[in-house]
């Protein structure tokens, strides 16, 4: 693969935006991150009312969404002129900063997480020293947005869905956080373009399939952890009660209606993909892959953790509020030590 | 024989001999409040004094052993009111007693039964809403199908119909201005649960005070689908207009298992003798039903634990949708079957015979593949089991009590199933297990659910075997039945079938006409709700949720 | 950990599989039952005008008109109302009414669910099945008389 500049400088060079100085420069960064933010939405856009719809029918033996256009992708379209079109509907007692600024809050997180991932081909907004700290710091502002808009929407089930929601993400935002700590100690840096770099080489060479060192194999407990985690962090089953239609309605999201909705939707769906995108840099070597060119081989990884989230929610029943903190602080935040000072040791022994 | 039931250590029971109930001596039991003795089809009934009743019923519970109060059937005479309760045991349901108490037609009060069987409970306020009798004694004597700015009581016999039946809430006491919150300082939350809820299956409004995520009191309130199809039933002619409406009291469908109920009280009734040949197609269909409804059970009861996008549902209705397939080619209906006819049923099984034989059985010998799936993918799964095993627990004497009956019961450890202890149809023939489960948690109540389906998979087996090889001259599907059914006046009969949800008993009295002149309808559903807050006090909202979804309710049949 | 493997195996083998048990409703039409009940079709050269499947009907769906002469007038039927329990079918003495396989019938309103003898007549039916070939409609339990006295009502 070929070490790349960040995309800022890429269109700065591009565009001879050099010249302009410090406008250039914040030209190029809007530039790039439009791209990338684009790359996002129209992931999300698919995944929101086609793909999930898609993959759950074939779970469940349907045929789901074929009318409009081809494979019925059309719905993409019909469905958000129908989402946006719908009444705006906000409650009386509705806490009104708040109300508003919590869709945005949830979706604007998690795009933000977006930018320092390394997506292959140099699409990169910035490579900060920083960026994986920055990502879980931004992508946990998430759960404020949740609470946000629980306790604003003035609705009891909304309430017990925003308590629901950080109680969860705070019982498993340490086993995360402490988990991509043990793919640090390896890669021995917080920068992400580093940590795809340390994940090139070869394994082990069978014949004519080369097995990298991608921190999945090298540690599979620890990917096991963080796909746990993070399932919990993006509240999917079988940690979706944040949300569990079957408990407390929409939880946070019962009082959103119309754009705010689609927000929120879209929301969710950004974090997964950031989820899956934290994986595939963390644990699956990011964009590296054979013949196909390192955007590809990103996206089908982070398609790859969605497929697994919808995966799991046919197949795995939702646990309860009390067991869910029980297993994040009793069962994986203790996993996640050990793996930690394991990874240290043995990285600390053998030398790495 | 498979069907025995295990023999009690003989209790020393007032009244039991070796060839049935002594209603004698039970009278003896309870002479000092006795003042006359009435004879029904299906039992003996003592009529008591209107102020002894708990000393009455706790003698008969106590001594005679009666700890199955099925129903309590309240109506308004010419001259009087009369609350009948209608009384059993689990061991043996055939043991019966009606215990009729009459009250005063000005001023109807009876004392409460409340404290003896706690399943009366929402029985008395049934007869309370609809008839008006009151209840002494009585903890919480609300309306409870009728909303409560209803005016006047329906079955009542001077109650108007024209006229206005809901007030405004101005002129009545406004049950929303009821403050709910107990205080600024408390520390719980009170939340209404449905009446729309993606949980409730039905509308079905259960009011739970939270403190945190645990449920500190609930109440299920419920009415919203009441139809009064007692009443409906009453205005249609026995023969042929009342079949139709039970099957849409249970339309998960359990309709030909509740189309018996009524089709066992009228026949026992005018004494009508079915063929047994139809008594082979009735037990086919019944349990095939009876899959159906085990099937719906579970796929809703993955929803509820699982979430939306669970599989299972979906897993569940393709194969509910096999067995419709079946019975829209039996009976014509997928749901609303209408296939018992007085006497018989209405159809042969349809022709090319063995097509359709070879129909059921291929579905037959699909169900372990299935079955097998649903093992995998619920129970055992390790999540479920968290979820599930150790919550909702109703242990087995406190479901008695509230009179629970079916899976639910069977899924605390009771033995109890009226296809083999109250036998009709060909179950006496055939060769089956009664299930049950000691776990008394949601695990148990579906586990015997899912075992339940493999047993009427052995029975229908056994029937279509049977059916093949009936000799073609004698296939006679219906008895001689007279176009107009005029039971004589004043018999009265309670008989109860096990349908899907569990015991499904009618009680009718006929006064000469061709249309009952009072028809009750104990419903499985409605006796199985009430212990939803034994269930769940004190669990987790999810907990509550599951225990709803393992009681597998109907607000069909809970309404009415 | 091995429930929860098994669990998904099962979800994925049916993911796999490609089979779909659902079907696209209006192109690709379920098989109907013979025996199945649908909307009713009527036949005045047949009717007598007995009015049977009248007093039969348990929640008042049919209405029957009748001149003076006792000729029949009016034949309505309240589809909306119609709870499909085929006793009139069952009860018609000439086959006069048939409860044909068509279950597709929509209306805006109430009101346009209530069909006369004409609409009923013209009630199409369905995929050609004609329910009286298909099945032959038992009229055992009306002519039973029971021990006792015969009633003719």
């Amino acid at each position: 693969m070929v070490e790349s500049a960040p995309l800022p400088e890429t269109f700065s060079d591009l565009l001879g935006l050099e010249q302009f100085g410090v406008a250039g420069e914040f030209l190029a960064g809007l530039l790039a991150a439009g791209l990338v933010g684009t790359f996002v939405l129209l992931n999300t856009a698919v995944a929101g009312p086609w793909a999930k719809r898609k993959i759950t029918a074939s779970f469940t033996d349907r045929i789901s969404v074929n009318r409009v256009g081809p494979w019925g992708l059309g719905t993409i379209i019909v469905d958000s002129v129908r989402l946006l079109s719908k009444e705006l509907i906000i409650p009386e007692d509705a806490d009104r900063p708040a109300y508003d600024l919590a869709p945005l809050v949830l979706a604007g997180s998690a795009l933000l997480g977006f930018a320092v991932i390394p997506m292959g081909n140099g699409i990169q907004v910035a490579d900060p020293e920083v960026g994986l700290a920055y990502v879980f710091a931004v992508a946990s502002i998430a759960s404020l947005g949740l609470l946000m808009a629980g306790y604003s929407s003035s609705n009891k089930y909304s309430f017990l869905g925003g308590l629901r929601a950080v109680a969860q993400n705070l019982a498993y935002e340490i086993p995360l956080v402490l988990t991509g700590a043990s793919v640090v100690i390896f890669a021995g840096t917080l920068q992400m373009s580093e940590i795809v770099a340390a994940q090139q080489e070869t394994l082990l060479q069978l014949g004519p399939v080369a097995i990298p060192t991608w921190f999945g194999i090298l540690n599979p407990f620890a990917f096991a952890l963080f796909v746990v985690a993070n399932l919990a962090e993006v509240g999917r089953n079988p940690f979706d009660i944040p949300e569990a239609p079957t408990e407390i309605v929409a939880g946070y999201q019962t009082e959103y209606s119309s754009v705010y909705f689609v927000l929120f939707y879209l929301g969710e769906f950004i974090h997964i993909f950031l989820g899956g995108a934290l994986i595939a840099t963390l644990f699956l070597g990011g964009p590296a892959g054979p013949i196909l060119p390192g955007i590809v081989w990103f996206t089908i990884k982070i398609w790859a953790v969605f497929l697994f989230t919808q995966w799991a929610r046919s197949a795995l029943p939702r646990v309860r509020i009390d067991q869910l903190i029980e297993i994040g602080w009793k069962g994986l935040l203790v996993l996640s030590f050990a793996n930690l000072i394991l990874t240290a040791v043995i990285v600390g022994v053998v030398g790495v | 024989m498979s069907l025995e039931k295990p023999v009690p250590d003989a209790p020393d029971e007032v009244g039991v001999t070796e060839d049935g109930l002594d209603y004698d001596a039970l009278e003896e039991l309870v002479s000092e409040h006795v003042i006359d003795r009435e004879s029904h089809v299906n039992a003996e009934a003592l009529v008591i004094r209107p102020d002894a009743v708990q000393d009455t019923l706790s003698a008969l519970k106590e001594e005679a052993g009666f700890d199955h109060c099925s129903a309590v059937t309240a109506q308004e005479y010419e001259d009087r009111y009369e609350s009948i309760y209608h009384l059993k045991k689990f061991d043996d349901p055939t043991q019966q007693l009606s215990v009729v108490v009459p009250a005063n037609k000005d001023e109807p009060v009876s004392e409460s039964a409340e404290s003896v069987y706690r399943t009366a409970d929402w029985h008395e306020r049934e007869a309370y809403d609809l008839v008006g009798i009151e209840y002494d004694d009585h903890p919480d004597l609300r309306r409870i199908l009728l909303p409560e700015t209803w005016q006047g009581h329906p079955m009542g016999k001077d109650y108007n119909q024209n006229q206005p039946q809901v007030v405004p809430l101005r002129e009545h006491v406004n049950p929303l201005a009821e403050d709910h919150s107990a205080g600024e300082d408390s520390d719980t939350m009170f939340v209404n649960i449905g009446p729309h809820h993606p949980a409730t299956h039905g509308v079905l409004h259960v009011k739970t005070v939270l403190d945190g995520e645990q449920i500190a009191d609930i109440d299920p309130d419920i009415g919203y689908l009441h139809r009064n199809e007692e009443q409906m039933c009453e205005q249609s002619t026995y023969r042929h207009q009342i079949m139709p409406y039970p099957d849409r009291w249970d339309y998960t469908p359990g309709g030909i298992l509740n189309e018996w109920a009524y089709a066992r009280a009228a026949e026992s009734m005018a004494d009508i003798e079915v063929p047994e040949y139809a008594q082979v197609l009735r037990t086919m269909s019944a349990e095939l039903t009876r899959i159906a409804a085990h099937m719906l059970a579970l796929g809703t009861f993955g929803l509820d634990v699982y979430g939306d996008f669970n599989a299972i549902f979906m897993y569940a209705v393709r194969d509910r949708e096999a067995v419709q397939n079946i019975l829209e080619d039996l009976t014509g209906q997928r749901l609303m079957f209408n296939y018992f006819r007085l006497g018989g049923v209405s159809w042969d099984v349809p022709e090319p015979r063995e097509e359709f034989f070879e129909k059921i059985r291929e579905f037959l010998d699909g169900l372990p593949e299935y079955i097998e799936e649903y093992h995998n993918l619920i129970t055992e799964n390790e999540i479920f089991q968290l979820r599930c095993i150790d919550t909702g627990i109703l242990p087995p004497e406190v479901a008695k009590n509230y009179g629970a009956t079916g899976p639910v019961l069977r899924g605390s450890g009771v033995d109890y199933d009226l296809r083999r202890d109250d036998p009709y149809g060909y179950y006496d023939e055939l060769d089956w297990n009664v299930v049950t489960e000691d776990g008394c948690d949601n695990y148990s109540r579906v586990l015997v659910r899912m075992r339940e389906v493999e047993e009427s998979a052995k029975i229908i087996r056994q029937c279509v075997d049977l059916l093949e090889d009936w000799p073609e001259d004698d296939r006679e599907i219906q008895a001689n039945v007279p176009r107009t059914l005029r039971p004589e006046a004043d018999k009265e009969v309670y008989e109860a079938v096990e349908g899907a949800k569990g015991e499904l008993g009618i009680y009718m009295r006929s006064d000469g006409t061709d249309k009952p002149a009072r028809f009750k309808i104990r419903s499985p559903c409605f006796s199985n709700l009430q212990t939803l807050p034994e269930m769940s006090e004190g669990e987790y909202i999810p907990d509550m949720v599951a225990s709803l979804g393992s009681l597998d309710i109907v607000l069909g049949e809970v309404d009415r | 950990m091995i429930g929860l493997l098994k669990s998904m195996a099962t979800t994925m083998k049916h993911a796999l599989d490609g089979q779909t048990f659902t079907v696209e409703y209006p192109e690709d039409t379920p098989e109907v039952s013979p025996r199945f009940r649908g909307v009713h079709k009527f036949s005045q050269e047949r009717c007598i005008w007995c009015r049977q499947c009248e007093s039969v009907c348990p929640n008042d769906t049919i209405q029957i008109v009748q001149d003076d002469q006792r000729n029949g007038e009016q034949y309505n039927l309240h589809i909306g109302q119609c709870i499909y329990c085929r006793l009139c079918e069952e009860v018609c003495p000439v086959d006069a009414i048939l409860l044909t396989q068509n279950f597709e019938f929509t209306a805006d309103t109430k009101d346009e669910l209530a069909y006369n003898k004409e609409q009923l007549k013209n009630v199409p039916w369905y995929k050609d099945i004609d329910p009286l070939e298909a099945r032959e409609p038992d009229r055992g339990a009306w002519i039973g008389e029971g021990e006792g006295e015969v009633d003719y009502q």
